[in-house]
Parts: structure tokens; C-alpha cells; sequence
């Protein structure tokens, strides 16, 4: 038994190894079997756990119906859009706050008390002001991207050495010139971090905006499917959204953080 | 992680810029720079070092200073254009709301039933998550395996569960807490899972060779050297903790900080809304500056050789 373990072990090892897919699919087998053995032995009501085949059946149905790929295209639509919004804008901010120390000293109280107020408490003030709309979505997304965002830009910024700005200045470099070849280069890997941060408080404050919001997209679809009381629709709304998530993270941004820290990180190192 | 320089923000300001040398302080000399040069240093930052006798409190005031002057600005742009209070309140409009709801008790009811939540949640998650953590992360195979599912978990966790939370149990205490509780869970428990299994495997075996039996290799080198990624994981499992309790108190419940925003957009009492907006932001602010940024500064400086062996 213990060889036959080993033997297979040494299999996965090997797999893993040539083939690093494998090793962020397979850990879920099991999971999903012990899922389905759950929900089969009847432990829990049907209704309140039901098992894979279902919600891979509606799966199938929700897609048939083109209700999962129009909601998936709303979700990340308007996250793309927000995420790109508060890069634009948290950038030059970050920038600005990690160059200038009198507009540090000024702005950085600010920015962490807003920060600390947090995305979703603005929701009922958003309501007010532009009702149940994108709008509101929008908002509550740029401002959750925004601030991971300017604050480790800042961070970044800060981190480049003195003597590669003097550097460059000597060269004959004009101060515009620093800041696009020197500094943001430089604070790059530092970016994409904030980047990832901000997208992953996005992801979930778009979740609870289109809840409360409620007008499409997974989050809406996962609530609606609360309010008809169908646990098979919310478990998939949820794996979805996981995957999704695993996916962007896990083959996008992962990756370039490590690029970008590989090709500019060593400034930061000294 | 990437965070932890804005955690000195309110305590290091100033030190933090006489060392680092801003742009026009010239650095004295090649090898004795840096640190020794006092003399050299203080001619340049008299004029923001006028306060050495109480250096916290000269911070914290420059701390307050901008945000002071944004109430200030506040005051003026409502009063200037003569905004209608169903848009933006003024500042006394919030400040009597904030004086109301502290007298007749609602503010303390709700900032007692958010509280308590997390409390709640949060602990129950430490106390399941670490254990579990480390037990995982002591085998480099199982935890090699584990990985992905945790990295799954800790993406879904928080607002995504807050359906099947309130389908499961209820609006009310139960699902809230469930969504603190699930919050914190994943992210700690997959923290430790790293920490654990980052420690040098060196260390391990020394401390094995040296005598060390499994509770001391346990209390002794696995804790302290997971110590520092336990924390952080603390940290940001309550940030995104906070972020969810407010979404499901809106959602699904009687009484909580966001249930009390909720409620007041439905009246459009913008001045409640804002007064509890700057009620969260100040409760965080302390929650994170005066508790967990310090814990985990203290952790790293304590026991985070453990990241650079």
C-alpha cells in the first residue's frame, strides 16, 4: 500500500514537473469528490448543498440559455474598465505623492483615511447620488483600485535610489525624462503589486455591488438565485467567479509581477 | 506585505526623512555616511525637527493637520455653492447627527452589534485556521497539494459567500459572522501554510539534531518562524473582513454600522450616511494603525530572520 502511494507520489512529482498545469488542477479532484460524496450520503438537505453534476448541469442550461456569458461579460467588463480607470489615475497620483514631500505630508493622512472608509460604505451615498446605475459600480471600482494603487506606486517611487535620479540628471536628462525612463521603471514591480492588491479588493467589491445594485452580472446572479432560494446557481456563480479569479490572477498577473520584478526589481534591491 | 511602510505613516515621519536624505541634502562624505552624521543632519531639518520634546504628538498633529483643513474645505464648498442637504450635508448637519445618534444609543448598538461580529468571527477563524495551517504546512508534500485549493478559497472568500451564508443561516448574526469568519479563515490558514513551509528546512533539522522534541520544535521554531506570515494574514483577512462585514450588514441584517447607512439612504439622510462613513473610516484607521500594524511590526523585528536565512 505504502509503495503504491509513493509510486503514485513520485508519478504527480514527475507530472508536475513537466506539465506545471496539472499541479492547480488535480488538488481539486478529490475536493470535488468528497463534495459529491457529501451531498450523495444526504448529511444535508438536497436543497441546501446539492451536488457537482447539478450545478455542472446548470452549468450547461445557464450558458444554453446565454444568461452565464452575458452576466460573466458585464462582471468583467465593468472591472477592466474600473481597474483601468484607477490605474490612470492612481499612477500620476503615486507618483506625485512619492516625488513631492510637501504633497506627501499633505495627502498621505488623507489618502489612508479614505482608504480606510473602504469601497462599500460609499455605496449608499452613490445610491443617492446616481441611483441603482454603472455609474455607481464604476465608482465604487475605481475608488477600490485607486488606492492600493497610489500607495504602493508612492512606495515604489520612493524605493529608487537617489544616486540613479542623480544618475540620470547628470546625463542630461530632463526631469520629465527621469520620471518616465528612471522612476516609473523603477517603481514598476511595485506598481503591478498594488495592481494586483486593488484588483483583488475589486473583485470582491464589484461582488457586493452588484448584489446590492442588483441589475446583471455574477454577482446579481448569485442573489437572484438567493432570492428564488436555488443553491445550485449560487454554488456556480461561486465557482465561476473563483475561477475566474484564479485564472486572471494565477496566468496574468502573477506572471507579470514576477517579469516586471525580474527585469526592473533590482533597482529596488540596491 | 507591500504595505508595511505606510504603517509607520503616523509614528516615523520625521525620522524616516532625516535619514533617507531628501533631494537636497547633500550626503556627507563616502564611507562614514548614512547613519553618524547628526551635526550635518540637524542644520538641514531644523526647521521641521522644532519638536523634539514630544515628537509623537508634533506627528500625530501633522497627521490631523490635512484632514482637519479637508473639513475645512468641506465647510466651505457646501456653504458657497449652497449644496442641497439630500446631496451633501454641511459639517454641523453631521455633527449633529453624530451628537443625536451618540445620545440616544443607536450609535453604540450598532458599533457594539459590528464589533462584536468581527470579534466573534475573527477569533474563532485564528483559532481554527493556525492549528490547521501548521499541521499542513509540515509536510512539504501535503502542502505542496494543499496550495492551490487554499489559493482558490482565500479568492472566493468573504463577500462571495454572503448568498449561501444567509441561505444556510438566516439573515442575521450567524451569516454575518459565517462571512467574517470565512474571510479570515482562508487567508490565515493559507498564510501559515506559507510560513510554515518556508521555514529553512536547515533550521528544522538543527533543532531536531540538537534534541529538540515536537512540542518544542513546535513552540520554538515552527510558531515563532511562521509568526510573522500568521500576522499579516491576520491583517489583511480582517481588512477584507471589514470590507465584508459592512457589505452584509446592508445585506442581511437589523442592526450593524451598515445596516445604519442603509437605512438612512432609504430616508435620504445623507448627514447619517456620511457621519457612519467617517464613523467606519475611523474605526479601521484605529482597528489597523494602533493594532495590527504594530503587532506585526513588532513580529517581523522579533522573529523575521527567519525570511532572510
Amino acid at each position: 500500500m505504502k509503495v503504491l502511494l509513493l509510486k503514485a507520489w513520485s508519478l504527480y512529482v514527475r507530472w508536475t514537473a513537466r506539465y506545471p498545469a496539472v499541479r492547480s488542477i488535480v488538488p481539486f479532484i478529490p475536493l470535488v469528490a468528497l463534495w459529491a460524496a457529501i451531498a450523495e450520503a444526504g448529511v444535508f438537505p438536497r436543497a441546501f448543498l446539492p451536488g457537482p453534476v447539478e450545478v455542472a448541469q446548470s452549468f450547461g442550461t445557464l450558458v444554453y440559455k446565454g444568461i452565464l456569458p452575458e452576466y460573466l461579460e458585464d462582471s468583467v467588463v465593468r472591472l477592466v474598465v474600473g481597474a483601468a480607470a484607477g490605474v490612470a489615475l492612481g499612477i500620476p497620483l503615486g507618483v506625485l505623492v512619492g516625488l513631492n514631500a510637501r504633497a506627501r505630508e499633505m495627502l498621505w493622512p488623507v489618502l489612508l483615511f479614505f482608504q480606510a472608509i473602504g469601497d462599500i460604505a460609499w455605496l449608499p451615498i452613490l445610491l443617492i447620488w446616481f441611483g441603482f446605475s454603472l455609474t455607481t459600480m464604476t465608482f465604487v471600482l475605481v475608488y477600490t483600485v485607486l488606492f492600493p494603487v497610489v500607495l504602493n506606486t508612492a512606495l515604489g517611487v520612493r524605493s529608487v535610489p537617489e544616486d540613479l535620479r542623480r544618475a540620470a540628471r547628470t546625463l542630461g536628462a530632463s526631469p520629465a525624462r527621469v520620471v518616465w525612463e528612471v522612476i516609473l521603471p523603477g517603481s514598476l514591480p511595485n506598481i503591478i503589486t498594488g495592481l494586483r492588491n486593488g484588483l483583488g479588493f475589486g473583485w470582491r467589491a464589484l461582488i457586493a455591488t452588484e448584489i446590492i445594485v442588483g441589475t446583471s452580472g455574477i454577482g446579481f446572479l448569485m442573489f437572484d438565485a438567493r432570492r428564488a432560494g436555488s443553491v445550485v446557481e449560487i454554488l456556480l456563480g461561486m465557482i465561476v467567479l473563483g475561477l475566474l479569479w484564479y485564472i486572471v490572477d494565477g496566468w496574468v498577473l502573477a506572471p507579470i509581477e514576477r517579469a516586471t520584478g525580474q527585469r526592473w526589481g533590482l533597482v529596488t534591491r540596491e | 506585505m507591500t504595505f508595511r511602510e505606510n504603517a509607520d505613516g503616523v509614528g516615523q515621519v520625521s525620522l524616516q526623512q532625516a535619514g533617507r536624505g531628501r533631494p537636497r541634502s547633500r550626503r556627507p562624505g563616502g564611507a562614514g555616511g548614512g547613519r553618524g552624521v547628526p551635526g550635518i543632519e540637524m542644520g538641514d531639518s531644523v526647521a521641521t525637527a522644532a519638536m523634539p520634546r514630544f515628537p509623537r504628538l508634533w506627528a500625530a498633529l501633522k497627521f490631523v493637520a490635512p484632514l482637519l483643513f479637508l473639513v475645512l474645505l468641506w465647510e466651505v464648498v457646501v456653504k458657497a455653492f449652497g449644496v442641497e442637504p439630500r446631496i451633501f450635508p454641511s459639517v454641523e448637519a453631521v455633527a449633529g447627527a453624530g451628537l443625536e445618534t451618540m445620545q440616544d444609543g443607536t450609535l453604540v448598538r450598532h458599533i457594539g452589534a459590528s464589533l462584536w461580529r468581527v470579534a466573534v468571527g475573527t477569533s474563532l477563524a485564528i483559532a481554527v485556521s493556525v492549528p490547521l495551517g501548521v499541521a499542513m504546512g509540515l509536510s512539504p508534500a501535503v502542502s505542496i497539494f494543499l496550495t492551490p485549493l487554499f489559493r482558490f478559497f482565500s479568492v472566493l472568500a468573504g463577500i462571495a459567500w454572503i448568498p449561501i451564508a444567509t441561505l444556510w443561516f438566516g439573515y442575521g448574526f450567524g451569516a454575518i459572522t459565517f462571512v467574517i469568519f470565512n474571510a479570515v479563515f482562508f487567508v490565515v490558514a493559507y498564510n501559515t501554510l506559507l510560513g510554515v513551509s518556508r521555514i529553512p528546512m536547515a533550521l528544522r533539522q538543527a533543532a531536531a539534531s540538537l534534541g529538540a522534541g515536537g512540542w518544542a520544535m513546535l513552540t520554538q521554531v515552527i510558531l515563532p518562524g511562521a509568526l510573522p506570515n500568521i500576522v499579516t494574514g491576520v491583517r489583511t483577512g480582517l481588512g477584507f473582513a471589514w470590507r465584508g462585514l459592512i457589505a452584509a450588514e446592508m445585506i442581511a441584517t437589523n442592526v450593524g454600522l451598515g445596516y445604519m447607512l442603509f437605512l438612512a439612504r432609504d430616508f435620504y439622510r445623507t448627514e447619517v450616511i456620511v457621519f457612519g462613513m467617517i464613523v467606519i473610516g475611523i474605526l479601521w484607521l484605529l482597528i489597523d494603525r494602533l493594532l495590527l500594524a504594530p503587532l506585526e511590526r513588532a513580529t517581523i523585528e522579533r522573529w523575521g530572520m527567519v525570511d532572510r536565512a
